[in-house]
C-alpha cells in the first residue's frame, strides 16, 4: 500500500535536475523562463534541485561533446531510480546544427537514454510545459509520423517496349503502364 | 536591510496579483510570424531536393529509387526551425506551421517522408536541365542519402561508413 | 503513576502534532512565497507529496562511510522529536520533571550537529565545505539561544521547563532591559536558526550544490528534510513561549482549549513573519553573516550581564 502510494505521488513532485553539457545556452533560458512567475512550473509540483542525487528528471541540452560525455554519463548513474531524463532542444534531441562537428559525440541519447524529446531551437517555454505534461500524462502527444505515398501518376509514361512500328507510324500501345 | 523597502517590495509584488498563465489549461495564442514545425504538401512538391540542399542541419534526405521514384524524407530530430528551406522551395510546397507542442517519446514521430513521382527527360530518363549554369552544377543525378542509417551522404566525405567522425572516443566509467 | 502514562501520552501528542503540521509549515512558507513574488504556486500539501515520493526512491548509499550517513539521518530527525517532547505546545510539557533547559540546550545543539555529521560522512568536496560553513555558524549562533534560556534562569532562579519557558526572560519589577535587548537579539537572528533566507548559508542551493546533504537520496534525504520542517515549528513554538506566552490568564470554560488556539495562532504569526522576511531578502555570505551573528553575539552578553544584575 505504502509502495503505491509513493509511486502515485512521483507525478505529483518532480525534482528537476538540470544538466547542459555544451549548448549554446539558448535552451537554457528558456528553463529558466519555465520557472519565472509568469509560467510558473512550482504549481506542478517541480522544483530544481542543486545536486543529481536528489533528483528524479534530469534535462539535457546541448549535445554531447567529447568533453562532457562522460561527466553526463556519471551524473545519470548518479541520480536513483526512477528516473526521467528529458532532451530539450534539438541538440539534444538530434545534435542539431552542430551534428557533425570534430568535438560533438551527438545526441544525448548516445550516452544516456532519453525518455523524452522536446524539439525546437529553442523550444518555446510552453513546449516544455507541454513536454512535461506528456510525461505526466496529463495531455496526449500532438506529433505523428507521416508519411505520403503517391499512387496515383500524374504524367503518362511511355516506354519503349510497348511501341511497335505500324505502316511507318511509331504506335503506342498501352497509355498508363509504369 | 531597510524594512520599510522590502514592504514596499511586497506591496508591490502582491499588487500586480498573479501572473502566471493558465497553461497548459488555456492555450494563448502564437505570435504572427512564429515558425514551428514545416509541415510538407506533397501534392505541389516537385521533388528539386532545393530543402535538402540547403537545409544546414542536414535534415532532409533524398533518395532515388528508380528512375521515376524519389523519396524525401524530413527527419525531424534536429531541425532548428529556421525557414530556410520554405524560403527556397519554388513551389512554396513547405510552410512553416505555428505548432509548437512536438513533445514526444519516441524522435521517429517527427519525421515526414514523402514518395514522389519524378517526370523524367524522355531523352535520357534523368532530370531536367537546369535554368543556369549554377543550377547545372548543383545537379548531379542521382541522390542516394542513407536512408536505412538516416545519414546525410551527399558530397559529404565524413558520413562514408569507412570514415567514422570520431573513432578514439571510448566512454566508460571507471 | 498515572502520571507518568499521562506524561507518556503527552509526548506523543506532541510528537505527532509536530510530524503532523511540519509538512504544512513548509507548504504555508512555499505558498506565500510564491504569493509574494506574483505567481500561482505550488499547493498547500506539496511537502506532503515530496516526503512521500522521496520515500519511494531508491536509496543510493555512496560517500566515505555509509554507516555514519544512515546514523546521521537518523539523528537529525530524532534530536528534534525529542526537542518536541519538551517543548510546551499549547499545554503543560510533557518531560517537566524529567527534564530541565540544559537538556533543551544540549538537544538543540545536537541538531545542529547532525548536519555536521552529514557533511562530513558524505566526504565529497562540496559537502565539507558545506559542513565547515555549518560549523562557522554553528559556533556564532547556538550561544544566543542559549543565553536567552540562561536569562530567564537568572531572573526566575530554576531551571525547570515550566517557569523558564514562560516568558521568564521579562524579569519581575521594572522596565525589562534585558528581556527586550533579547527579544530583539532574537528577532533578528531568529532566520539562521530555522535555516531559512538569509542566512541558510549551508544548504545554499545555487552556490554550493545543497551542501551537506549533497550525497543523500531517497529516504535519507525524507528523514533530512522532515527534520528541516519539524525545526520551524519547534523554534517558533520555543520563540513563543519565551517571548510572548500571554493568554493564560482566562478563567471562562474551555480557557484550555482557547489557550491552546490562541498559541497556534501566534506560531502561524511567527511562521508568517519567517516567510515574508525569507521572500524578499537575499542570502548573505558567510563573512558578512558571521559579522552579523557576532553582533548578535555580543549584544546578547550584554543582557546576560544586565540580567546577572537584576535588570
Amino acid at each position: 500500500m505504502w509502495k503505491n502510494l509513493c509511486e502515485k505521488m512521483f507525478g505529483r513532485s518532480l525534482w528537476v535536475y538540470h544538466a547542459n553539457s555544451g549548448g549554446c545556452n539558448g535552451c537554457d533560458i528558456e528553463v529558466l523562463n519555465v520557472l519565472t512567475p509568469y509560467y510558473d512550473v512550482e504549481r506542478f509540483g517541480i522544483k530544481l534541485v542543486g545536486s543529481p542525487r536528489h533528483a528524479d528528471v534530469m534535462l539535457c541540452q546541448g549535445p554531447a561533446m567529447r568533453s562532457t560525455g562522460q561527466a553526463l554519463k556519471r551524473a545519470y548513474e548518479a541520480m536513483p531510480a526512477p528516473k526521467l531524463v528529458f532532451a530539450i532542444g534539438s541538440c539534444a534531441c538530434g545534435g542539431g546544427v552542430w551534428f557533425d562537428s570534430y568535438s560533438v559525440l551527438g545526441p544525448v541519447e548516445k550516452v544516456v537514454p532519453v525518455n523524452y524529446y522536446i524539439p525546437g531551437c529553442p523550444p518555446r517555454p510552453e513546449a516544455i510545459i507541454y513536454g512535461v505534461a506528456v510525461a505526466l500524462g496529463l495531455v496526449d502527444k500532438k506529433v505523428a509520423p507521416v508519411e505520403f505515398k503517391q499512387v496515383e501518376f500524374p504524367i503518362p509514361i511511355y516506354h519503349p517496349g510497348d511501341l511497335r512500328r505500324e505502316n511507318g507510324m511509331v504506335v503506342y500501345e498501352k497509355v498508363e503502364r509504369v | 536591510m531597510s524594512v520599510l523597502s522590502k514592504l514596499e517590495e511586497t506591496l508591490i509584488c502582491l499588487k500586480a496579483g498573479r501572473v502566471t498563465l493558465a497553461y497548459p489549461a488555456q492555450a494563448e495564442a502564437t505570435p504572427e510570424n512564429f515558425r514551428g514545425r514545416p509541415i510538407f504538401d506533397a501534392t505541389k512538391c516537385v521533388g528539386c531536393a532545393g530543402c535538402a540542399n540547403n537545409c544546414p542541419a542536414r535534415e532532409i534526405l533524398v533518395f532515388d529509387l528508380c528512375q521515376e521514384i524519389r523519396i524525401l524524407q524530413y527527419l525531424g530530430r534536429r531541425c532548428t526551425y529556421c525557414g530556410r528551406c520554405a524560403d527556397v522551395c519554388p513551389e512554396k510546397a513547405i510552410t512553416m506551421s505555428r505548432e509548437f507542442e512536438n513533445a514526444t517519446n519516441r524522435i521517429a514521430d517527427m519525421g515526414q517522408k514523402l514518395d514522389l513521382f519524378m517526370s523524367t527527360c524522355q531523352r535520357c530518363g534523368r532530370c531536367f536541365k537546369g535554368a543556369a549554369a549554377l543550377d547545372e552544377l548543383k545537379m548531379k543525378g542521382y541522390r542516394s542519402d542513407d536512408i536505412a542509417h538516416e545519414r546525410w551522404v551527399y558530397g559529404a566525405h565524413s558520413f562514408m561508413e569507412s570514415e567514422p567522425a570520431a573513432d578514439d572516443i571510448q566512454i566508460e566509467l571507471d | 503513576m498515572s502520571s507518568v502514562i499521562w506524561r507518556i501520552v503527552g509526548g506523543v501528542l506532541n510528537v505527532g502534532i509536530v510530524l503532523l503540521v511540519a509538512p504544512l509549515g513548509q507548504g504555508v512558507l512555499r505558498k506565500v512565497t510564491a504569493r509574494v513574488q506574483s505567481r500561482q504556486g505550488p499547493p498547500l500539501w506539496q511537502p506532503y507529496f515530496d516526503l512521500l515520493k522521496l520515500l519511494g526512491k531508491e536509496d543510493i548509499e555512496s560517500g566515505e562511510t555509509p554507516r555514519m550517513q544512515r546514523f546521521a539521518a537518523y539523528l537529525s530527525l530524532a534530536t528534534v522529536l525529542a526537542v518536541a517532547c519538551l517543548v510546551p505546545m499549547g499545554f503543560a510539557s510533557p518531560m517537566n520533571g524529567a527534564a530541565d533547559i540544559i537538556l533543551l540546550i544540549y538537544l538543540l545543539t545536537l541538531c545542529g550537529i547532525c548536519t555536521l555529521l552529514a557533511g562530513l560522512a558524505a566526504g565529497s568536496t562540496y559537502s565539507l565545505v558545506g559542513a565547515s560553513r555549518e560549523m562557522m555558524s554553528m559556533i556564532a549562533l547556538e550561544p544566543v539561544f542559549a543565553i536567552a534560556l540562561i536569562v530567564g534562569a537568572l531572573h526566575t532562579g530554576s531551571f525547570r521547563l515550566d517557569t523558564v519557558l514562560n516568558g521568564s526572560v521579562y524579569g519581575t519589577a521594572g522596565v525589562p532591559w534585558s528581556g527586550l535587548i533579547m527579544l530583539a537579539v532574537m528577532i533578528l537572528s531568529f532566520q539562521a536558526f530555522v535555516q531559512r533566507v538569509p542566512f541558510d548559508i549551508s544548504e545554499a542551493e545555487t552556490e554550493l550544490m545543497e551542501g551537506p546533504l549533497m550525497e543523500y537520496s531517497g529516504p535519507k534525504l525524507a528523514l533530512f528534510k522532515y527534520a528541516q520542517m519539524a525545526k520551524l515549528v519547534i523554534y517558533s513554538a520555543l520563540f513563543v513561549r519565551m517571548f510572548v506566552p500571554w493568554g493564560a490568564g482566562f478563567t471562562f470554560p474551555l480557557a484550555g482549549l482557547v489557550f491552546w488556539a490562541m498559541f497556534w495562532a501566534k506560531v502561524a504569526v511567527v511562521v508568517l513573519v519567517v516567510t515574508l522576511v525569507a521572500a524578499t531578502h537575499a542570502r548573505y555570505r558567510i563573512d558578512q553573516a558571521i559579522r552579523f551573528f557576532a553582533g548578535m553575539f555580543a549584544a546578547a552578553l550584554g543582557a546576560l550581564v544586565l540580567a546577572s544584575y537584576g535588570y
